[in-house]
């Protein structure tokens, strides 16, 4: 996984994708790759994961051999309307970028190309190992890897049409680019990545993804027992452990990763994701 | 008179749940109660009493204090043109490639749709409580600029950008070639994209003072509502809950509490088992403990820090999946603030 170019992780809100995002760039810069990590949002998750403070369009570098970003709709615009559609004379027209930030609320494939174009250009751009990508939630990732392909359906001519071109097969191309779709054995979530999956499967937009499931209970090796505290905390661990492998066998996870027990801090918690998956990966 | 409980938070914290529970511990108290969700899950719908559950409101076979029903988003946008817009355009507007786009991924519009029909629901009198359990889009805040910015879109503020200059008439697009930005734009665009957009928007501009008008509607019922913020344990809705409090909109009164979902039991905390006990149950005892102790910091730094009345609610291994289980979560909960929401419940 580690030898593609760009991951995108996506998942169900609440999962835990940032820490994964971290944990596998933290990862990877272990093994000596250069990453660049970034937050294709604006929860500040990613950021709080990497131990940093708000993450800016300029990418910058948060550890040894990482670097993250967050993509600002405005300055990714910019770029791309100045980098990678070479358009000349935008301080005359700045009103042109106006206009289009006004296009991608009408008809928001702009605004998803804009995001998953900037993503795909530093992939391009050679200037990393690895791109991984903090992606939006399970809800509207389809939009994202979709807007290459509508804009094409919504622009039939034009320079935006030859950029969707090549934007369209980068990520469908199965040596560049993985999808990973954290997901936790409970029922929203699982019934949500299998619908997810589902979409992706019919729509051919990326090669297959895996599935990463959080926070998963070891079982007791003993059968609970005593009364007050230890009684009820071992039954409450048991139960939940019990729920959980009824969702594990709806979905069946690629990679699995342990609960973890009171860790104080998002960067503690993203360490010990990448700790974990190196041992999985 | 119907008061209204709006549940915000982020996805994925069990607000649905909550919302549900929240409801039913009304009903049982003996108001007739409205609960309106966005996505329930299958079991907690099958909970509410049926296994489809639909946009009209039906009461609960074994409760018939207790109804519910679907908000649903995608279908009253379609509503609002057909409501605010001449027939013949409100036709057009349904069909326009770039409105249903809008409508599926304009966050305001989905949330604006929600909001609408909640109110609808409110102002009809027939409930004495109705509990929204709100998309939860941008931590929730989405909801209650929705009006708002609904109002915006519709207006012309689009179509003022994209114009660059004061709002155009019909005309506009037969003079547009005339425009060096708009000839760039052509050209990157294709043809006659920008047209297609600038005829959606003077369509969709036609229903401005009807959006707007009710937009006003519904800002009323808000700031007359009360409003619950759920929440885990969990750095990320946290942090979603917090931004609730700090970018609180205008709208919105200040929040009764925040409801810390799935927290484990205090007595946990530091709990010292027998000597005799098994030494992985002890393990286990001291792992959930230490759980149980971050999640005690965590609502402690959260009241200190936002000034909020803070309700655990505990963690059930199993989710709910009757009357009685989602009762049981809100009895359950010793801080709940019910003589805040006009609960009274039998002792």
């Amino acid at each position: 996984m580690l030898e593609k170019r760009l991951l995108v992780v996506s998942g169900k809100g609440g999962v835990g994708k940032s820490a994964v995002a971290a944990g596998l760039g933290q990862l990877a810069a272990r093994k000596g790759k250069r990453v660049l990590l970034m937050d294709m949002g604006n929860s500040g998750g990613l950021a709080a994961h990497l131990g940093t403070g708000p993450l800016e369009f300029d990418p910058r570098e948060v550890g040894n051999g990482i670097s993250a970003m967050r993509i600002v709709r405005s300055d990714a615009l910019l770029e791309y309307l100045t980098i990678q559609l070479s358009l000349r004379g935008l301080n005359r027209f700045g009103a042109l970028a106006r206009a289009f930030d006004a296009l991608a609320t009408a008809a928001p494939a702009i605004r998803e190309i804009v995001t998953m174009g900037k993503v795909l250009w530093e992939v391009r751009e050679q200037h990393w190992d690895l791109v991984i990508a903090d992606a939006p939630p399970t809800g509207q990732i389809g939009s994202f890897l979709r807007a290459p392909t509508s804009i094409s359906e919504l622009v039939p001519t034009g320079r935006i049409q030859r950029q969707a071109a090549w934007m369209t097969h980068t990520l469908k191309d199965p040596s560049t680019t993985h999808l990973i779709l954290v997901n936790l054995a409970e029922e929203l979530p699982t019934t949500e990545t299998i619908q997810t999956l589902g979409w992706l499967e019919e729509n051919d937009l990326v090669p297959p993804p895996s599935v990463l499931t959080n926070r998963i209970l070891d079982d007791l090796q003993t059968d609970p027992a005593g009364d007050g505290p230890i009684l009820e905390a071992a039954v409450h661990h048991r139960s939940v452990y019990s729920e959980q492998q009824e969702w594990l066998e709806n979905l069946k996870p690629d990679i699995k990763l342990p609960f973890l027990f009171g860790l104080l801090t998002p960067p503690e918690v993203s360490a010990r994701v990448g700790e974990i998956l190196e041992g999985v990966l | 008179m119907t008061a209204t409980i709006l549940v915000t938070g982020a996805g994925g914290v069990g607000k649905t749940t909550v919302s549900a529970a929240i409801a039913v511990t009304a009903a049982r108290s003996g108001l007739r109660t409205l609960v309106l969700t966005v996505d329930p899950a299958k079991r907690l719908a099958s909970a509410l009493g049926t296994a489809n559950l639909g946009y009209e409101p039906q009461p609960h076979t074994d409760e018939p204090n207790l109804w519910a029903a679907m908000l649903d988003a995608s279908h009253s946008w379609q509503s609002v043109a057909v409501r605010h817009a001449e027939p013949e355009v409100a036709e057009r507007l349904v069909n326009n490639e770039f409105f249903i786009a809008a409508s599926e991924h304009f966050p305001a519009s989905q949330s604006y749709a929600a909001a609408d029909q909640a109110v609808t629901f409110v102002e009809a009198l027939a409930w004495d409580l109705v509990v929204v359990d709100t998309p939860p889009s941008a931590g929730g805040i989405d909801f209650f600029t929705a009006p708002a910015q609904m109002a915006d879109l519709v207006g012309g503020k689009l179509l003022r950008w994209l114009t660059g200059g004061p709002l155009p008439g019909r005309r506009f697009l037969y003079t547009r070639a005339g425009k060096p930005i708009l000839r760039m734009a052509d050209s990157l665009l294709g043809n006659d994209l920008l047209e297609r957009v600038a005829e959606f928007l003077l369509d969709l501009r036609t229903t401005y003072d009807g959006v707007a008008n009710r937009g006003r509607q519904i800002e009323a019922v808000f700031s007359t509502s009360a409003i619950l913020v759920v929440t885990t344990a969990d750095p990320a809705p946290v942090a979603e809950a917090s931004r609730f409090f700090r970018e609180l909109p205008g709208v919105a009164s200040d929040p009764i509490a925040v409801l810390f979902n799935r927290t484990l039991p205090g007595s946990w905390i530091g709990a010292r088992p027998a000597g005799t006990a098994h030494p992985e149950l002890a393990e286990n005892l001291r792992r959930w403990g230490a759980e149980s102790l971050r999640q005690t910091d965590t609502r402690t730094e959260f009241a200190a820090v936002n000034k909020a009345r803070v309700v655990a609610i505990p963690w059930m291994a199993h989710p709910p999946t009757d009357l009685d289980s989602l009762e049981a979560l809100i009895l359950n909960s010793s801080e709940f603030p019910f003589t805040e929401l006009a609960i009274t419940v039998a002792p």
